[in-house]
């Protein structure tokens, strides 16, 4: 687990593990698994809001679970910057991570694939292989993105590439 | 899709909308509560803890701290910091206003904060240690609380006697049991004392004792808690005495028996020494006898009462009017010394008023002199000089003293037995050895006691010689110094037995004080005693000088005859005449210059009889006894005069230094009073003159050994010993030789004749001859002269010829002369002849027929004598 912040770190252990592993095609099993995938979610999000730390919403875009969309934000010099949120549940969930996308980003940083699809670190991949089933989209969320933000959204504020909504619009009113 | 999965869902959907908690940040929170100061919203101080995380009120520190202090009783400020977590500034700060809120209650000590009530349970258990140990040290305790001995004596003497059952005392905490007990011991140790003691010693003796007690747990008492309860003891009365300088305590019963001891003695004697004062434990005798006899007087070792004075006094009045003197020490104790003896003496009236007076002096402190009694001593010593002076230094007692003088001269030698005996023999081996003369001491020792004449003249011999050399050392040095030298000022030694001698009372007093008293008495008198002598001395010596001068001048007279021959030498004897010993010296050199002259002139004419052996002899002998002894006598007396003059001796100078002829006897003495090894050649010659034989010649040494000893002190041996060898060995003759071959000796140069100094020498004694021969009524005497101015006239050459060689000598002149003179000549001397032989026949008878024939046979020569004469005189006109 090196490579990991303490906090990210210690928040992760925080997080139920799920225990089925059923991808989006695999009927009743899947269901099981969505409901487990909710109960981490809900442990997570529970956790920030009582740590402040509440940092996304997301909710599922159609009834099989299968795509999600929501927004995510960082603080940055008392500033706080909103990003869309979407994924998609491959098929071979859970051996694979779903790719998380930021489309409000694409092109706008190295880091990124094409389509706004977010580059996670080495550690992240043998993580995720090495505990799945059990990790799930909350843990996806715990160790990619949030890091990623915290690495990122700063050097894109300093250098200019995005701008605070107040900021935009004063300067597209001036 | 299930009901589960919808439940889910919802409860995710809550969860994300519920509001998040929100969490401030310390800085946040540091910052809110700066705000808050600044808006006035909290209007009073707040602290922080030291971790930073808490702000404190003061109210609530204090009120921790209180509680702090209550339950524990004392605590310190650090243990404060420790417990409420604040900064030690604040809780200092806080603790100052604690302890000014209750200023009975608390107190603040080296940063702590102590309770009464911690004190009291201190007092209580500090009470409970007491009552079982009986003592404990302040420093103990102090110790045990880590608190100043001096907070803890103050803390304790508040509750002495209440909480505490006990004393304090230096620094230690009795309790009365044992303060009772150990005063009890301070007084009966206090009581035991009965001579002044340090108390410090006392205190020690107690402290061993007390330990003894107590065993070995016992703690060391100390020893101001002894000295603490003696002063109370002192002070309740409960032991007499004095203290002084805290430790040395004098018991009143010694300090009464002391006061009665020195009373009763001073009282009985009147007077008291230091020393006894000491013995009694008075460490300033002065102050404390000044103290309580005003009218006493200290003196250097006592004190004494003025009637000692008084006594003292009238004893050295009656000594003063008597003309006597005093030695005041046998009128005082004997206890005093002569340094009080002098300080006293200076308190008595009579000697003050004899010492202004000049009725009477003090000599070696002790001693008090009249001066009538000094003069007379000083006059009787002044005629002793005299003697002195005469005899020699040496302590040689001269004849004419009395009986007694030799008689204290024998006691004294024998007191002072061996030492000064020892250190007499010693001078005189060292001159017994320059002399050569003297064998044994012991004989030295009776010839001193019996005086003699001869060894008399033998020492001055000795002592002029010694001066002798030293002048010659110190020529240089002025002459005041020379005369101090030859002086041989007379000793102290010396002048001590002569007043000894003088007055017999001094030996009364035992010998060891003959030399205190006689010390001062004849240092006194002493340099006036020498300024006489030494005036007289110089009177003499003045005297002596014109003498002297004037038997140059006769000496010179005498030579008169040769100077114009010796003239020509005179270069070589320049004379001194500031020297006039040298000019004596000088007019030896002439002398013997004189004489050797002489010698070689008639010398010569002894040529004339080579041939007849007898009549050689016969004149030779002739020459020397009458030529020779003459100039020898000459030699010796002015030598011996000389010896006198140097001396400083009167010399009785001889009308008519001419005729100075001297029998044997009496040349034989004066030859011995010569120094040294003068003398012994001198005696050789003396000898030879008499005797016969080639060693006569000695005689001419003689003269040039006066010389040499006077002048050539040093290296002359080698050349003597040299020249005396030659001498043994040689003749008349040899010797003429020698000096005719121009030898060096002793620096002069003995020339031979020459022809022109024989002229003038032979034109000289003819014209003497022909004055004493045209002068001569003698027809005996004239015969002799007649002949050698024949020898003269017709040889020229000096003869000298004794009686029975005259006619040999006529006979000789047989044909040189023409007949008719050879005729008177010959007639003349039968006349003579038988002149002679019939005065010596002659008895004396007056009824002798021997006597008309003298008379008829001098008649026939006296009427010869004319034509003798005119022989003579005659031949000299043509």
């Amino acid at each position: 687990m090196e490579g990991w912040d303490p906090n990210t770190k210690s928040t992760l252990t925080q997080i139920p593990l799920l225990t089925t592993k059923a991808g989006p095609r695999d009927g009743a099993a899947w269901t099981t698994r969505l409901k487990e995938e909710y109960k981490a979610l809900i442990a997570y999000t529970q956790m920030n809001k009582s740590n402040d730390n509440d940092w996304f919403r997301i909710s599922a875009a159609n009834s099989e679970g299968t795509r999600w969309t929501g927004k995510c934000w960082y603080v940055h010099n008392l500033l706080k910057y909103e990003f869309d949120l979407q994924f998609d549940i491959p098929v071979t969930y859970p051996s694979t991570a779903p790719e998380l996308e930021l489309p409000q980003l694409d092109g706008k940083t190295q880091k990124m694939y094409r389509g706004g699809k977010i580059c996670l670190t080495v550690h992240f991949k043998p993580l995720w292989a090495k505990n799945s089933p059990r990790f799930g989209i909350a843990h996806a969320l715990c160790l990619g993105l949030a890091p990623w933000l915290a690495a990122e959204v700063p050097i894109l504020v300093d250098s200019g590439m995005i701008k605070h909504k107040d900021d935009a619009t004063s300067t597209s009113e001036s | 899709m299930d009901a589960e999965l919808l439940e889910l869902q919802k409860q995710f959907e809550s969860a994300q909308q519920a509001k998040s908690s929100i969490r401030l940040s310390e800085r946040n929170v540091v910052e809110l509560v700066q705000k808050l100061h600044e808006l006035h919203i909290i209007d009073f101080d707040l602290l922080h803890t030291v971790s930073g995380k808490e702000y404190i009120t003061p109210e609530q520190l204090r009120h921790e701290m209180v509680l702090e202090i209550k339950k524990l009783g004392r605590v310190s400020l650090i243990d404060l910091v420790d417990i409420t977590g604040v900064d030690l500034y604040h809780v200092e700060n806080q603790a100052h206003r604690v302890v000014s809120d209750d200023p009975n209650g608390l107190m603040l000590i080296q940063g702590e904060i102590i309770s009464q009530s911690y004190w009291d349970n201190v007092a209580e258990e500090i009470n409970e240690r007491l009552q079982e140990c009986s003592q404990i040290s302040l420093a103990e305790i102090a110790a045990s609380l880590n608190v100043g001995s001096e907070f803890v004596s103050s803390m304790l003497d508040a509750r002495l006697g209440t909480l505490v059952k006990g004393r304090l005392e230096g620094g230690q905490l009795y309790t009365p049991a044992y303060v009772a007990r150990v005063s009890a011991m301070v007084r009966g140790a206090a009581r035991g004392v009965t001579v002044p003691t340090n108390l410090s010693a006392l205190w020690g003796a107690l402290q061993q004792l007390l330990q003894a007690m107590d065993g070995a747990g016992g703690v060391a008492t100390e020893s101001s808690f002894f000295q603490s309860l003696f002063n109370e003891l002192v002070k309740e009365g409960e032991v007499l005495g004095s203290l002084r300088a805290g430790v040395h305590w004098t018991p009143t019963v010694f300090a009464i028996a002391q006061r009665e001891c020195v009373d009763s003695f001073f009282s009985q004697n009147s007077f008291i020494s230091y020393d006894s004062l000491q013995k009694l434990g008075i460490s300033q005798p002065v102050q404390f006898l000044q103290s309580r006899y005003a009218e006493g007087i200290p003196l250097v070792t006592a004190f004494v009462h003025p009637s000692m004075i008084e006594m003292l006094d009238a004893a050295v009045e009656d000594a003063i009017e008597r003309g006597s003197w005093i030695d005041s020490l046998s009128v005082l104790p004997t206890s005093f010394g002569s340094e009080d003896a002098s300080k006293i003496l200076l308190h008595c009236d009579s000697v003050q008023s004899a010492l202004k007076g000049n009725k009477g002096m003090i000599l070696g402190d002790s001693y008090v002199f009249s001066n009538g009694f000094i003069k007379d001593v000083y006059d009787r010593m002044e005629k002793e000089m005299e003697v002195f002076r005469l005899s020699g230094p040496s302590g040689v007692i001269p004849s004419d003293d009395s009986h007694l003088v030799t008689e204290a001269k024998i006691r004294i030698d024998s007191s002072r037995s061996g030492e000064v005996n020892e250190t007499v023999n010693e001078k005189r081996k060292k001159k017994g050895k320059s002399s050569g003369s003297r064998t044994a001491d012991i004989v030295i020792d009776d010839e001193e006691i019996i005086p003699m004449k001869s060894k008399k003249n033998q020492r001055k011999g000795k002592e002029a010689s010694s001066a002798l050399s030293d002048i010659k050392k110190g020529a240089k040095k002025d002459l005041a110094k020379m005369q101090e030298d030859d002086l041989n000022i007379p000793s102290e030694d010396w002048i001590m037995q002569k007043i000894l001698i003088l007055v017999p009372d001094f030996e009364e007093q035992g010998l060891e004080d003959l030399q205190t008293i006689l010390g001062p008495l004849a240092n006194h008198m002493r340099p006036m005693l020498i300024n006489s002598l030494k005036e007289k001395r110089k009177m003499l010596f003045t005297e002596n000088v014109v003498k002297m001068k004037h038997l140059l001048d006769n000496l010179q007279k005498k030579l008169d005859e040769v100077c114009t021959v010796m003239i020509a030498y005179d270069c070589q004897f320049i004379i001194y005449i500031q020297y006039f010993d040298i000019l004596v010296i000088e007019c030896y050199v002439q002398c013997a210059f004189l004489a050797f002259l002489n010698m070689q002139l008639y010398e010569k004419a002894l040529d004339l009889f080579e041939d007849d052996q007898s009549t050689s002899v016969v004149l030779h002998r002739h020459l020397l006894r009458t030529m020779a002894a003459s100039i020898g006598d000459m030699l010796f007396h002015n030598l011996d005069m000389r010896n006198k003059l140097k001396n400083g001796i009167k010399v009785e100078e001889s009308p008519n230094s001419e005729s100075i002829t001297l029998g044997s006897a009496e040349r034989t003495s004066l030859v011995k009073s010569f120094p040294g090894s003068l003398s012994k050649k001198a005696l050789a010659v003396v000898e030879a003159l008499e005797g016969k034989g080639q060693s006569r010649v000695v005689l001419m040494w003689l003269g040039v050994e006066g010389l040499d000893y006077t002048l050539l002190a040093c290296n002359t041996s080698l050349v003597l010993s040299l020249s005396l060898s030659d001498v043994a060995g040689g003749s008349i003759h040899d010797f003429a030789q020698r000096g005719g071959r121009g030898e060096v000796v002793f620096g002069l140069v003995l020339k031979k004749l020459d022809k022109k100094l024989e002229r003038t020498l032979l034109h000289s004694y003819r014209k003497d001859l022909t004055a004493q021969v045209s002068a001569e009524t003698d027809p005996v005497a004239l015969l002799p002269k007649v002949v050698s101015l024949l020898y003269i006239q017709v040889h020229s050459k000096a003869l000298q010829a004794p009686g029975r060689a005259i006619s040999v000598a006529v006979s000789r002149l047989k044909d040189k002369l023409d007949e008719s003179a050879y005729k008177i000549l010959t007639e003349y001397q039968t006349a003579t002849v038988t002149l002679l032989s019939l005065v010596s026949a002659s008895t004396g008878d007056e009824e002798d027929c021997t006597s008309d024939r003298i008379l008829s046979k001098r008649e026939l020569l006296e009427n010869l004598m004319p034509a003798l004469k005119g022989l003579v005189l005659g031949t000299t006109q043509s």
